[in-house]
């Protein structure tokens, strides 16, 4: 199991560090501490890329040519935004709930980078592979609509509060098919580890088995990570900007960073549990495949968001509950028969 | 006990959907909207008492900024007040080039419409195709008379300046694309479902509500009321011209977006009419330099793109009008906001301030 | 079915993904304006400008201002005409009116600044500053 480029280079690490610091506990320290500075590099670089992707992929779409001046190409805008949002003014309105709106951008960021632990990148290349790793994903991504209502409560504004209460009746909805959808997965697997619903692809691919799963897996996943068409909370031409509606520089920055941080982190689990993770034809390692994997699904996404209005709130909670929840039912009768008649055979 | 109360959410002056400066202040109880009142007046620059201070001829380029995206129709409405008024007979040329610009500004104007409308729906792509084929339209304009949007073209007694062969040739073109366009359109939005979901059976106005609150133009043929100027009460040259009136049914939502999507339709088959038998000849009138029309008053009617736009002139025998005033489709049609989205979610009433399609530089003159 | 128009607009956006750009980029590349373009500066001739005032007088918004002066021969010059960009409408009815047809607009679009009394410009200092070149 343990045979990937990453397991290698940390045991090259291990070995060197051994002799230094003369103790395993501190190596191991040292290591963790090594793996979580690159986890969140991953993830801030990442949502830097993915914005200009964003702009990119959108302008594409709409026949224009995008970002183009800052870098060859462009590819420098989103650190010019960067430096332009950080020096940005930093705007606090009258008559807030100050402990509150002051720690929302900053607990939103939280659970986003929190579910990178449980993602398997290769073989083995993965920070805490518990054994209810799937289910801690779910109860871990459930928690950003806290900071949501919490930055629509406290900003005093009635834009930002009816965002914070669409954000708590469409996460609430939509939780509830998206668990229902994996549960045919966990069913095929038989275990909520990460890396054994990995594992468990080597053969064929869970999208093949469980089709209606990746289908609602897909909606559910874009109403999560309020990716448009399913943006309602921000609804830009309805509510401004919903609970973000109050804040402005590095705040609002937080916000849109946790808003890319969870659309790569809904390609990985998108990845992961559906198209077989870090699986794939020999000639490319396993963190090769695994990262084009997750780069057509973050191209996916933002190609479904980039062509469709977006719904309105009751036609989308209809749909949740009424269309999307016994279509999950059903999946897991079905595997649960299927799995019957397999072993029967 | 738990109590519950409606509360009173401004929309604009400044939001992203209220199309310029329309403030709505709207009495929502959760979601559902209670009440919504238009308060208008943001955008007022007093154009109607600015006219009585200029020379007829000075007026003119002041009804560009009346309705800013549908100019030429203004300009028509103006300058054929002012012939009725001093007897000045338009050269049948000028007549042809009137027609044409004044239905390329119609397609120019739904497409604006198209493209609100998605943006408001959140749906960015199509606000830019329709903005990009809107952008064909005001080239043409470029190349008839050097503006685009504030065309100034339509004068008193015909038209400026010639139409050059190149104009018609490329107007050709266009409307050669509108099928093609419209298709396009169609694969992008007007099948989509969730489109159509957020637009059928939404903010229904009632063909007796659309009657009463005096409301024209696509507004009310969407409730089933054929009411087109251009049929009625025939300008121009419209009566030598074939095209059918597209009526809705409902008066819903979608009812209003279909009746202009239809309308592109039409103007192209007008615009191809009106380029097969255009006729050679003059293109202005003679009109004298100092206009000083006989001591009177006059109403003209055009089939504006947002319905009736009306010019009354009162003039007391100088060169300047003594009172002007024009009614104005978009501020008559706006009156009906309440009646439209009594009992709606707050992202109806974007779609339904989109699909009314008032302009603000029109609502506040 | 339902879903199928939602295909078919992802294909259309398919298709726009790969296809021509329709934008340019601005100040490099920039669009050619037409024959009839309206807007920017006045090219006044100083030279033909017999100083009629006709200009200023046609002008809905009173833009333009013109100074003249009488010479020995009784000939009208021009000594400042200064046009107010803020206040212009573009609407073509200053050229229109000029008996000598001595002015034109120099199709120059990009007439933003920073400042409201940079939109002012005298015309006839202009003329001359082109002479000298």
């Amino acid at each position: 199991m343990h045979n990937g480029i990453l397991y290698l280079v940390t045991q090259d690490i291990r070995e060197a560090l051994l002799p230094i610091a003369g103790s395993e506990i501190i190596v191991n320290l040292t290591i963790m501490a090594l793996g979580i500075a690159l986890m969140f590099g991953l993830v801030t670089g990442s949502a830097l890329i993915f914005t200009l992707l964003e702009r990119k992929v959108c302008a594409f779409i709409q026949v224009r040519i995008g970002p183009n001046r800052v870098g060859p190409g462009g590819t420098l805008q989103s650190l010019a935004d960067m430096l332009k949002l950080m020096s940005k003014e930093d705007i606090v309105p009258q008559g807030i709930d100050m402990w509150l709106w002051v720690l929302s951008p900053a607990l939103i960021f939280v659970p986003s980078a929190l579910i990178y632990a449980m993602f398997p990148f290769d073989d083995g290349v993965i920070f805490a592979d518990v054994n209810i790793g799937l289910f801690l994903i779910l109860a871990i991504t459930s928690q950003s609509v806290l900071p949501f209502l919490m930055g629509g409560y406290a900003s005093n504004s009635k834009y930002a509060m009816i965002g914070g209460m669409r954000t708590v009746a469409q996460m609430l909805a939509y939780e509830v098919p998206m668990v229902f959808a994996l549960m045919g997965v966990v069913m095929l697997t038989g275990s909520l580890k990460m890396s054994a619903i990995v594992e468990a692809q080597t053969d064929v691919w869970f999208v093949v088995l469980q089709p209606l799963a990746f289908l609602i897996f897909m909606v559910a996943a874009l109403v999560e990570s309020n990716r448009p068409p399913f943006n309602i909370v921000e609804g830009e031409s309805e509510i401004i900007a919903g609970p973000f509606t109050e804040y402005t520089g590095m705040r609002w920055a937080l916000f849109f960073l946790a808003e890319f941080a969870n659309l790569l982190s809904i390609s990985i689990m998108t990845t992961t549990l559906f198209l077989g993770g870090w699986h794939g034809p020999e000639f490319l390692p396993g963190m090769v495949w695994f990262a084009i994997k997750v780069m057509i699904m973050v191209l996916v996404y933002q190609w479904i968001g980039w062509t469709f209005p977006r719904l309105r709130i009751d036609h989308m909670l209809t749909f949740g509950w009424k269309v999307l929840l016994p279509i999950a039912l059903v999946n897991v009768l079905l595997t649960g028969i299927g799995i019957y008649v397999f072993n029967w055979l | 006990m738990a109590q519950t109360e409606h509360y009173i959410l401004n929309m604009g002056p400044q939001h992203p959907s209220t199309h310029g400066v329309l403030r709505v202040k709207v009495e929502l109880d959760g979601e559902r909207i209670v009440h919504c009142t238009p308060v208008m007046g943001y955008l007022h620059r007093g154009i109607e008492k600015l006219m009585e201070s200029r020379t007829y001829t000075q007026c003119v380029p002041f009804t560009d900024r009346l309705d800013y995206v549908s100019s030429m129709n203004n300009n028509w409405a103006f300058c054929g007040a002012v012939e009725k008024l001093a007897g000045i007979e338009v050269p049948e040329r000028a007549e042809y080039i009137r027609v044409i610009c004044a239905e390329l500004n119609r397609i120019a104007s739904h497409q604006v419409f198209i493209g609100s409308l998605l943006i408001d729906l959140g749906a960015a792509t199509g606000m830019i195709y329709a903005f990009r084929d809107r952008e064909k339209v005001l080239d043409l304009f470029n190349i008839i008379c050097g503006a685009r949007m504030t065309c100034h073209y339509i004068r008193i007694g015909g038209v400026i300046k010639d139409a050059q062969d190149e104009f018609l040739k490329e107007t050709q073109k266009f409307v050669d694309y509108v099928p093609q366009m419209l298709q396009e359109y169609d694969n992008l939005f007007t099948g989509n479902e969730i489109f159509m979901e957020r637009l059928k059976g939404t903010s229904i106005i009632t063909k007796e509500d659309a009657l009463r609150f005096n409301m024209s133009g696509p507004n009310i043929r969407a409730s089933g009321h054929e009411y087109d100027i251009r049929k009625i009460d025939s300008y121009g040259v419209y009566d030598r011209f074939d095209f059918q009136v597209p009526t809705g049914t409902k008066g819903d939502n979608w009812d209003r977006y279909r009746i202009r999507f239809e309308e592109i339709r039409e103007s192209a088959r007008i615009i191809q009419q009106a380029l097969d038998s255009i006729p050679a000849g003059p293109y202005m009138a003679k009109v004298p330099k100092v206009l000083k029309p006989a001591k009177g008053d006059v109403y003209h009617r055009v089939e504006n793109t947002r319905g009736e736009l009306g010019f009354y002139i009162v003039s007391d025998g100088t060169t300047k009008p003594y009172r002007v005033h024009i009614h104005r489709p978009s501020f008559i049609n706006l009156q009906a906001l309440d009646t439209m989205c009594k009992g709606l979610l707050l992202a109806d009433a974007v779609a339904a301030y989109a699909t009314v399609d008032p302009l603000m530089g029109e609502v506040d003159c | 079915m339902w879903g199928k128009g939602l295909i078919e607009g992802m294909r259309v956006t398919w298709k726009h993904f790969w296809g021509k750009k329709e934008t340019v980029y601005y100040p490099e590349e920039k669009l050619p304006m037409t024959e009839r373009f309206r807007g920017g500066h006045l090219v006044l001739d100083e030279k033909k400008c017999i100083g009629c005032k006709l200009c200023a007088m046609g002008c809905p918004n009173a833009a333009i201002e013109v100074t003249v002066e009488v010479d020995e021969n009784k000939k009208r010059h021009p000594v400042k005409y200064v046009h107010d960009l803020g206040r212009c409408l573009y609407c073509d009815l200053c050229i229109e009116a000029c008996p000598s047809k001595c002015i034109s607009w120099d199709k120059n679009y990009e007439a933003a600044s920073y400042f409201k009394e940079d939109m002012k410009y005298d015309a006839v200092a202009e003329c001359r500053g082109r002479e000298k070149q």
